[in-house]
């Protein structure tokens, strides 16, 4: 068979761009289609990533991309009480999403990826049963084929091809928070990420605000998706994630004065990554397969992180001329080792904070300090938990998850 | 059936991404809703973070007229 490409990336966000690039420096031929008429437009994002995985991929990020550095993260508690945690965990930026995702995006073509924006793949094309290519369709019109031994899925939250060759990308209500966000001027910030919880604040989330620059901040708010918009179906009364964010900002000092400058929004992953990411000629990577950090949401450096291991493992079946799923196995194996445990214990710490009652959150943060939150994100829970569960023993229920 | 306020919209593609039919799908700059495909399930609708999609109980779905035409 003739092939058009080596492989055809579905979506030019990190991961599609991140991957491209490694492949393409491998000498391999790819395509990127993207959907969207400007890679990088509309954001619908935080827009924070920390250094760790820009520095470790040798990437030097223009200032443009940069809209704030960040020193340390504020955590604040329903009763007010604040623990200001600076480490290495908590160093990075708010970008600019946009030119963030633009500049990723040209890197790859600097190595020779081809990219067509606007592009929609509509259906994958399948001969004896074998994946060898999409149908294209260029801004609404007629679709063409084009065809490659290997396609990838980096498609986000939608996954419609990677829904298309089996995988199973729905995303259930429990497993999702539902965002909405406002970028806002005035607000003074110390460079901190500042992050708000409570039950009665963000139901089974919690409220951010993220520096930008020129004394403008991304001010959103995430809710548990089982619970959004319970005046519609049966989920919880009220928790609708406009309305309680408006709440939030019409209560705080600085921000109830501010404007608004963009209304965006999201759903965002929460919960387990995909069972499996490869299949025969098709791979999926980045929040297609659900790589998404449980706690914050946080999509881009796993992205970023899983897309050298997902091209290096392509790059392998290349020279073997072999895309089959045992080929592209190493993928799924290496991802599960390494960055697939560490989700794992983010899931297993969101799915018990999301028992606490505000009177457990204050009793935590009480009883914690920032070195505590260092060790919850790293990981290792056993101490936090012993300074908590010693207070308040009525918690060892729900936090023996943890220690277990 | 469903129904976007388009207008609404925040294009942030929730509802594609839990609708288990694939029954909805960002295509160009609209949300575009494939009533052939929905099974009236609502969760487009709880997703939402802005709130603008309706689910009209009670009318029956555009997949059963059409089956019913058929």
């Amino acid at each position: 068979m003739k092939f058009d490409h080596d492989v055809i990336v579905i979506g030019g966000g990190p991961a599609g761009s991140t991957f491209s690039r490694y492949c393409a420096g491998a000498g391999m031929d790819i395509l990127i289609v993207d959907k969207r008429k400007e890679i990088g437009v509309p954001v619908r994002c935080g827009e924070g990533l920390g250094t760790r995985e820009v520095f470790a991929q040798g990437l030097d990020l223009p200032k443009k991309c940069i809209s704030a550095d960040i020193v340390g993260a504020k955590v604040v508690a329903p009763n007010g009480k604040e623990i200001v945690w600076k480490g290495k965990e908590t160093n990075g930026w708010v970008l600019e999403r946009k030119f963030f995702d633009k500049w990723l995006c040209e890197l790859a073509v600097d190595k020779g990826v081809k990219v067509h924006t606007y592009t929609r793949a509509t259906e994958l094309i399948r001969e004896n049963g074998t994946i060898t290519g999409v149908k294209l369709s260029h801004g609404g019109r007629d679709p063409y084929e084009v065809r490659a031994p290997l396609v990838v899925s980096a498609e986000g939250m939608e996954s419609f091809m990677a829904r298309a060759a089996g995988f199973k990308t729905v995303h259930s209500l429990y497993d999702v928070d539902t965002c909405y966000q406002y970028e806002m001027k005035p607000y003074d910030h110390q460079n901190l990420i500042e992050l708000y919880f409570g039950n009665e604040l963000a139901p089974r989330g919690y409220v951010w605000i993220f520096p930008k620059s020129d004394r403008k901040a991304n001010v959103g708010i995430g809710v548990g998706g089982n619970l959004t918009n319970g005046s519609k179906n049966g989920g919880m009364p009220g928790a609708d994630p406009k309305a309680l964010l408006e709440k939030f900002i019409s209560t705080h000092p600085q921000l109830k004065d501010s404007s608004t400058l963009i209304d965006f929004g999201g759903v965002i992953s929460v919960g387990a990554p995909l069972d499996e990411f490869v299949k025969d000629n098709f791979m999926v990577i980045g929040t297609a397969a659900k790589q998404v950090d449980p706690i914050h949401g946080g999509g881009i450096a796993l992205a970023m992180e899983t897309s050298v291991i997902a091209a290096n493992s392509a790059i392998e079946a290349f020279k073997k001329k072999d895309f089959s799923r045992k080929s592209l196995l190493p993928y799924e194996t290496r991802w599960k080792e390494t960055l697939g445990r560490k989700v794992a214990k983010r899931l297993l710490l969101r799915k018990v904070m999301e028992k606490f009652s505000d009177d457990d959150l204050n009793h935590i943060f009480n009883n914690m300090t920032d070195r505590d939150l260092n060790s919850v994100m790293d990981g290792n829970f056993a101490g936090p938990v012993a300074k908590v569960v010693a207070g308040r023993p009525q918690l060892l229920k729900v936090v023996s998850a943890l220690i277990s | 059936m469903i129904t976007i306020k388009h207008e609404g919209c925040i294009f942030c593609v929730g509802c594609s991404s839990v609708c288990p039919a694939s029954a909805i799908e960002a295509v160009g700059t609209r949300m575009e809703h494939y009533p052939e495909k929905c099974i009236d399930c609502g969760l487009c609708v709880k997703v939402c973070p802005a709130n603008v999609i309706t689910l009209h109980k009670g009318v029956k779905s555009c997949a059963e007229l059409k089956g019913a035409k058929a």
